[in-house]
């Protein structure tokens, strides 16, 4: 019974830490404000 | 067989054992944790976590070296030492959240701009778009202001980037000039500066394609051009070398022809080459793109490969780790000589 409930408790953190960072996610950011390019940028 | 002292020995092995127990427990726990991360790792978060960030920007130089374009004042094809295609793709971030609220999808929107400078840097051809696309997926998702050179489009396919984890198989793929979708073939697995990429490859056909909206001479309009009855006709082959966990292409190629035909500017069915070019991308932009896809490419194997093997792996060991520990608690706990069944053993020891 110790074991099933050791078991379990892993099982649910695992569910919790996936389903944490999956809602949380990744940064979108913001537009960036560099323009559609009309020259030719420069060789490095 | 060795035998635990009488009067200590039955003391000392309870807190052990029970240690045992606890820690046996606790590895069994974490065993659990780290197999159940695996597969929900690879088949719940990294579907959901890989994904095109809305905000990207990048700009793509190719360049052809020699190659053909229309002299407008003579109307004479002459060649020229290089043609530069400069591609900005700038994320939206602002519109991507329009789009999301209507379709309820993780949606990137890509302002895109094909810049055509000639060898004096001079515009030769402008061609604005919006693509709108699933930020997972690829799938193109279908919203107003997706257009190309302001003409409202529908796009099936893929355009510029192939979905995460790329199949060996044909997709169809969006051709900017038509405004259509045709298939791009899978022609096989190449090595490309040391990584392993996929090429695709595909062909349009001569085929009639609306003028720029923007023409590289003052005072000339399409709609000008349209009245005198000459049309614009264009053939590519374009080649892609993708990198299959990102499906980012690393490098691109394109033996782009334009044509003008017919009409008062070319009578009797004459035609002029208006732009003709093998379009390679410049040296530079491909090492900064290989730099950027290597890096990616680390964080989407981390999600599909790294992390789920290595916590399956651990999970394993920490499993077997916790029944190990539990058969030593049990096989102590047999020679234990608090236990009646071994007692009389121990006590009637030398």
């Amino acid at each position: 019974m110790r074991a099933l409930t050791a078991a379990a408790i892993g099982l649910a953190a695992a569910l919790a830490l996936i389903f944490t960072v999956t809602a949380i996610g990744a940064p979108e950011g913001r537009t960036s404000p560099e323009p559609l390019l009309t020259t030719v940028p420069a060789h490095p | 067989m060795r035998r635990t002292p009488p009067g200590t020995g039955a003391h000392a092995s309870k807190p052990r054992r029970g240690m045992r127990r606890t820690a046996s427990l606790v590895l069994l726990g974490l065993a659990a944790f780290f197999t159940a991360l695996s597969p929900l790792m690879r088949w719940y978060a990294f579907p959901r976590l890989a994904k095109i960030p809305p905000s990207q920007y990048q700009a793509m130089v190719l360049e052809a070296r020699p190659a053909t374009l229309l002299d407008y004042g003579t109307m004479k094809a002459r060649q020229v030492p290089e043609v530069t295609i400069v591609q900005t793709l700038k994320g939206n971030v602002a519109e991507a959240h329009r789009v999301e609220r209507a379709s309820g999808r993780d949606v990137v929107v890509w302002d895109a701009l094909s810049f055509v400078a000639g060898p004096d840097g001079k515009m030769v051809s402008e061609i604005p778009e919006r693509y709108v696309f699933d930020a997972h997926s690829q799938e193109p998702v279908h919203a107003a202001g997706e257009m190309v050179d302001g003409d409202p489009v529908r796009r099936s396919g893929i355009e510029y980037k192939w979905p995460f984890l790329t199949e060996k198989r044909d997709y169809a793929y969006f051709d900017a000039q038509t405004r259509t979708s045709a298939p791009i073939h899978y022609k096989g697995t190449r090595t490309f500066h040391g990584l392993e990429v996929y090429y695709f490859e595909q062909t349009i056909p001569w085929t009639k394609v609306p003028l720029p909206k923007k023409m590289p001479v003052k005072g000339i309009t399409p709609e000008a051009v349209q009245k005198m009855g000459t049309t614009r006709w264009y053939s590519t082959t374009r080649m892609f070398w993708v990198d299959p966990v990102t499906g980012a292409p690393v490098n691109g190629e394109e033996l782009h022809k334009e044509e003008l035909r017919g009409g008062q500017l070319l009578p009797g069915g004459g035609k002029v080459t208006a732009f003709a070019g093998h379009v390679k991308m410049r040296a530079d932009y491909v090492d900064s793109t290989l730099a950027l896809v290597k890096s990616q490419r680390t964080l989407v194997l981390l999600l599909t490969s790294y992390l789920p093997w290595g916590f399956l792996a651990l999970g394993a060991l920490l499993l077997a780790a916790s029944l190990h520990l539990e058969a030593r608690g049990r096989h102590s706990h047999s020679e234990d000589p608090a236990q009646p069944a071994v007692e009389g053993v121990v006590s009637g020891g030398p």
